[in-house]
């Protein structure tokens, strides 16, 4: 499809609409208008840069009609009859989409009322542009589609924005990087209509920097609308407050109001803290094992409890990833996957591996031990049995490992947390994969448990 | 070693201001929403621990996504290998 012009006026009439439904109905003028349509572009550029607003509008139209309800549209009958395709940018003709403008220009304002709106208020000026929209539609329709090619269009557009709609500037940054997300469905949109307007993209991308931020603009129209109306309900809330604190005021004695004044510190206050206590009782909650009664001490405890959650799985992920390789590169990775590991995880290593060599099932444990040979009597202080006891389970057949997998499948996660929180040696965590595995973790651990302890006893 | 004003206070209901900041900004460094998102001196308290409970979930819907996998990776790997091993201690 072409864009339709004729004397400035770009005439769509139902092609866009028809055209985003159905194969592009092929409007009869549409085929003599394709050349001069392009010199119009060209021509139409350099136009005012306000009616470029009205037809990017248009495109909402189709666009948005997904998205939002297509209540609005009762305006533009001619330009919207089709009442929001439901897939506008599969079916949508390209020449159809850069065809938007509808003669009417007015109309075009009112059918996606969200983002007009948002036009409407910061232009001002703009249903006064019956003859201008005609060519500017055209040209914002070009302008759509050089936004299709995007990427450096985007960027222009934030600078655009923020030149053009000053007020709004920091909502549109803000809810741009949010709707360029969502503006990629349009973008598909913009590609389908771009087809018929490759030629002119080009041409008009110079240019169109600007163009394609207007076109852009009216895209993100309906996000911003939402953030604008956070805004306003925010500014809502706020105005709430102040009136309370003026109807208090309005009251009369200064002790009336101080007392008021402190009743709803008070009240508000105390909500403050119910929510705090309610937060810190569903955390008591997630976190295993924790039985202190304090807040501070449950917020450390949560606080080391997320680092050891993080650090596990940073650990099976790479473990994940590493699997498929080959084990060959494991032995480099896994000493140094260990030593990181070991480093935060504690994973109650201080059992440093036995002395009879592990079985062959377990090689890469025992070069890692070779690496790090640890005396562990000394540094073991609270694990006497767990070590005694670990060669046998980590040691023995395939059968035994197994089954302490099945066991305790959750105990991956806990091991590492028990070491940060104590050094209970009654905890007998089930270690012996770990240990097996990250002797040299086992190593670094070992030597903070020894310090916590030594910690402990003097403190 | 812990603040002795932050322990009387943590007792009761009621809990230190300063203790709590730190608690707050130090959960804050963890959380990557939080960090990424406002300015450090505008989440409330409420807020944070909120977003911690949320992140601990997640967290723990990780892990156990990530035993999963590992499990079905160790059940495509021969029993004695040394990533059989491997996938095993990670999964404890």
């Amino acid at each position: 499809m072409e864009l339709l012009w004729h004397n400035g006026q770009v005439v769509l009439h139902n092609q866009r609409p028809n055209a985003k439904k159905q194969p592009p109905p092929p409007p009869p003028s549409s085929s003599s208008a394709p050349p001069p349509a392009l010199d119009h572009n060209l021509f139409i550029q350099e136009d005012e840069m306000s009616s470029w607003l009205h037809y990017p509008l248009r495109d909402d139209d189709d666009f948005c009609s997904d998205l939002f309800l297509p209540a609005e549209r009762q305006t533009s009958n001619q330009v919207v009859t089709a009442a929001r395709p439901p897939v506008p940018s599969t079916v949508r003709p390209p020449e159809a989409s850069s065809m938007r403008p509808p003669a009417p220009l007015p109309s075009s304002v009112r059918p996606p009322v969200r983002n007009f709106m948002n036009f409407s208020r910061l232009r001002g000026d703009f249903t006064g542009r019956g003859g201008e929209s005609g060519p500017s539609v055209s040209k914002s329709t070009v302008r759509e589609s050089t936004q299709v090619s995007a990427t450096p269009a985007r960027e222009s557009d934030l600078t655009r924005r923020t030149d053009g709609i000053g007020s709004r500037g920091t909502v549109d940054l803000a809810s741009r990087s949010a709707v360029d997300g969502g503006g990629g469905a349009y973008t598909v949109g913009h590609n389908r209509k771009g087809k018929a307007v490759v030629t002119t993209e080009p041409r008009n991308e110079n240019p169109a920097g600007a163009s394609s931020s207007l076109a852009s603009k009216s895209e993100i129209e309906p996000f911003n609308e939402t953030t604008i109306v956070d805004e306003r309900k925010r500014k809502e809330r706020e105005a709430i407050d102040e009136t309370e604190e003026e109807a208090k005021q309005g009251r009369g004695s200064t002790s009336t109001k101080r007392s008021r004044a402190a009743e709803v510190h008070n009240l508000s206050e105390r909500k403050r803290r119910d929510r705090i206590n309610e937060r810190m009782k569903a955390l008591q909650e997630l976190i295993p094992r924790c039985n202190k009664s304090d807040k501070a001490s449950m917020l450390d405890e949560a606080i080391e409890y997320m680092k050891s959650l993080q650090l596990q799985i940073q650990m099976m992920s790479m473990g994940c990833g590493m699997m498929p390789m080959m084990y060959t590169g494991m032995q480099q990775y896994m000493p140094h996957m260990a030593m990181g590991m070991g480093m935060g995880m504690e994973m109650g290593m201080n059992r440093p591996p036995p002395p009879p060599p592990p079985p062959p099932f377990m090689p890469f444990p025992n070069m890692l031990a070779s690496q790090r040979p640890l005396p562990p009597q000394p540094r073991m202080g609270g694990y006497p049995a767990v070590q005694a006891s670990d060669p046998s389970r980590v040691y023995g057949s395939n059968q035994q490992f197994v089954p302490n997998s099945n066991q305790a499948p959750y105990s991956g996660y806990m091991d590492p947390y028990q070491q940060f929180r104590s050094l209970h040696p009654s905890q007998p965590p089930q270690f012996q994969n770990q240990a097996a595995s990250y002797p040299s973790s086992s190593r670094v651990s070992s030597t903070k448990e020894s310090e916590d302890q030594g910690n402990q006893t003097t403190s | 070693m812990s603040n002795r004003r932050s322990r009387q206070s943590s007792s009761t209901l009621r809990i230190s201001d300063d203790q709590m900041i730190d608690l707050v900004s130090k959960l804050r460094l963890l959380l990557p929403e939080i960090r990424e998102r406002r300015r450090s001196d505008k989440v409330s308290a409420s807020k944070v621990l909120q977003e911690t409970c949320n992140y601990i979930r997640k967290l723990h819907r990780e892990v156990d996504n990530l035993s999963d996998r590992l499990s079905q990776l160790l059940d495509s790997v021969d029993e004695d290998s040394q990533e059989a091993a491997v996938i095993r201690s990670l999964l404890m």
